[in-house]
């Protein structure tokens, strides 16, 4: 391969780049490498295959179920035993839409490229947040869907879109779920900038929680198990019964998850500001 | 046009840059040569409003670079050439640059075509050899066809050809007004690439001055001159404003006066001429004169110290023989 003798011709077309420009940009990163798509595939279908999965066990052995087992059995949150997978990568999807920038060393390509960085962090949290609503959207009826198809199969109790609680489970997790499981680790990206440490503390935040709940006096549950983002979510999404001391009523539990989105993203760009990158 | 007044970088205690003060001016290159870990890239980083300084100044253009509209059309960089996706192609490499940027996208095809990338465009850039990578990395600095260009250490990596090749285009850049700053470790490869250097040890500014001055003013710039009639030829070359010193037997060393004077002052007193040649002093030797001439001439406190130089210089002469 030899290198041609250069010429440079008048650069026609470019103008001054603004936040769409910004936007393209970032969309085009986060296209135009494998890893993402992997990511997305395997958010679905592992989400939705382990539903099915664990679906088909129950329905399998229901006749082995004890009567008072089967008197409790809830078609509904049942239908979401693959989320566990699909809520690890959409966390994974958050981090290292940063983190691979700040590995490579592209981070300061793309502070070259739009030196307010601002921009660049918002762009990042509009295009990822926006992608993480979407994946929710597909897993969280999907995988309800299939596990009811499958309820159904083997004469179980099941539950439709029209009935309590289904629709509300579904549009929390989709806009709640694809937020803050995407955008949260986003801003831990940025605040960390390292893959491993950030997935960590991310799965730390939002699963941590819910094993230590248990083992935790009522006054931490109410006081600060319950105002964490997970824990908002599921009340929200009706997954946490109200009279439990982690319940938060609706409006509280939107507040509470619209201050971590903004929080975290906040300490993001204050630090992105004050940082050499 | 690069200016920076008193530009400092502390990292904790370190002291990477020391109140730099220099200007990088259009239509030259302009070379920027110091040891490794003499600060030039972070200088550079400072440059690009990477780093933020710990005091002083930086302008492009007499802006701040966060301030410029557009950036990538004002100002092209290459940094560290590995600083890719391994995973993305090349084309999306470029492309993400120029959208970025507002620079449109038939220039992503343009520049790789330049830089003879055009085959590999839709190859992924993680098995790219060091060269490719390097090749990359100045096509992204020119994608916007700026007219201040910063390459740190941009042969580095690159085969015979693709030096001779960045050379030529570094002087055709200059020769069409842009600014070209251009970093490194090697004083030979300054000493063919650049116009005017600026020379940094431990983060202090050293010298700043043309490369042909340099050269001229040291004492190793001489005319050989081998007459069997030195003794004849000596004292007529010092009336014509010469220093005369004889070296072995018939043989002049002779500064201050050019070539062609002393032919001419031979012939017209019918002098025979064994050989008459210009001697000038690498890049590198005069470096090392001009360092022993700052160590006298800076004794006093803002000025780097003799430990700084005489350090800087070694360094510098050892990569070269490393």
């Amino acid at each position: 391969m030899t290198v041609t003798s250069a010429q440079s011709r008048p650069l026609g077309g470019a103008r001054q780049p603004g936040f769409g420009s910004v936007l393209a940009s970032e969309w085009t990163k986060l296209r135009s490498v494998r890893s993402t798509w992997i990511i997305i595939v395997l958010t679905i279908t592992l989400s939705i295959g382990f539903s099915a999965l664990i679906a088909l066990v129950q329905g399998v052995t229901f006749d082995d179920w004890g009567p008072q087992e089967q008197a409790v059995f809830d078609p509904l949150i049942n239908s979401t035993s693959g989320l566990l997978f699909g809520l690890i990568l959409l966390i994974v999807l958050g981090v290292i839409s940063v983190t691979s920038e700040y590995s490579s060393g592209t981070i300061r390509t793309t502070f070259i490229a739009t030196p307010k960085r601002l921009r660049v962090l918002a762009a990042k949290t509009l295009i990822v947040g926006l992608l993480g609503i979407i994946i929710a959207a597909i897993i969280m009826p999907a995988m309800i869907f299939v596990s009811q198809m499958i309820f159904g199969a083997y004469g179980m109790e099941t539950v439709s879109a029209g009935d309590e609680g289904v629709m509300r489970l579904i549009l929390s997790f989709i806009f709640a779920g694809g937020l803050i499981y995407t955008l949260i680790p986003l801003a831990i990206g940025f605040i960390l900038r390292g893959a491993a440490s950030a997935i960590t503390l991310s799965i730390g935040l939002f699963f941590l929680p819910w094993m230590l709940a248990p083992l935790l006096p009522n006054w931490v549950q109410e006081n600060i198990i319950r105002f964490l983002p997970d824990l908002a979510m599921d009340s929200l999404g009706g997954i946490i019964a109200a009279d439990s001391a982690m319940y938060l009523s609706q409006t509280p539990a939107i507040v509470t998850i619209l201050a971590w989105l903004v929080g975290s993203v906040a300490v993001a760009a204050f630090l992105l500001k004050r940082r050499d990158a | 046009m690069i200016k920076t007044q008193g530009l400092t970088k502390k990292y904790g205690s370190t002291l990477a840059v020391d109140q730099l003060t220099f200007e990088v001016q259009p239509g030259i290159v302009t070379g920027f040569l110091g040891p490794n870990g003499a600060g030039k890239s972070t200088t550079m980083r400072m440059v690009l409003g990477l780093d933020n300084p710990t005091e002083g100044t930086v302008t492009v253009n007499g802006k701040s670079y966060r301030d410029l509209a557009a950036p990538m059309q004002e100002v092209g960089a290459l940094l560290e050439a590995s600083a890719v996706h391994g995973g993305r192609s090349a084309w999306y490499h470029l492309l993400w640059q120029a959208q970025a940027a507002g620079i449109p996208k038939h220039r992503v095809d343009d520049v790789l075509e330049m830089l003879g990338l055009s085959e590999v465009a839709g190859k992924k850039v993680g098995g790219f050899s060091l060269g490719m990578h390097q090749r990359l990395g100045i096509a992204s600095a020119l994608l916007g066809d700026p007219p201040v260009l910063l390459f740190d250490e941009p042969v580095n990596g690159l085969d015979p050809e693709g030096i001779r090749w960045v050379r030529a285009l570094f002087k055709r850049f200059a020769d069409e007004g842009r600014t070209i700053f251009v970093s490194s470790h090697l004083m030979s490869e300054m000493e063919q690439t650049a116009d005017h250097v600026l020379v940094i040890g431990r983060g202090k500014l050293i010298a700043d001055m043309p490369v042909a001055e340099i050269t001229q003013r040291s004492a190793q710039s001489h005319v050989k001159v081998l007459s069997p009639a030195a003794d004849q030829l000596a004292p007529l070359l010092v009336a014509a404003g010469a220093d005369v010193s004889t070296g072995a037997r018939n043989e002049l060393m002779v500064t201050g006066i050019d070539a062609t004077v002393i032919g001419e002052t031979a012939a017209s007193n019918g002098i025979v001429l064994h050989e008459l040649s210009p001697r000038r002093a690498s890049l590198e030797a005069a470096f090392m004169e001009l360092t022993q001439d700052a160590v006298e001439y800076r004794a006093d406190g803002n000025a780097p110290n003799l430990t700084d130089i005489q350090e800087t210089a070694r360094e510098l002469t050892s990569e070269r023989s490393a």
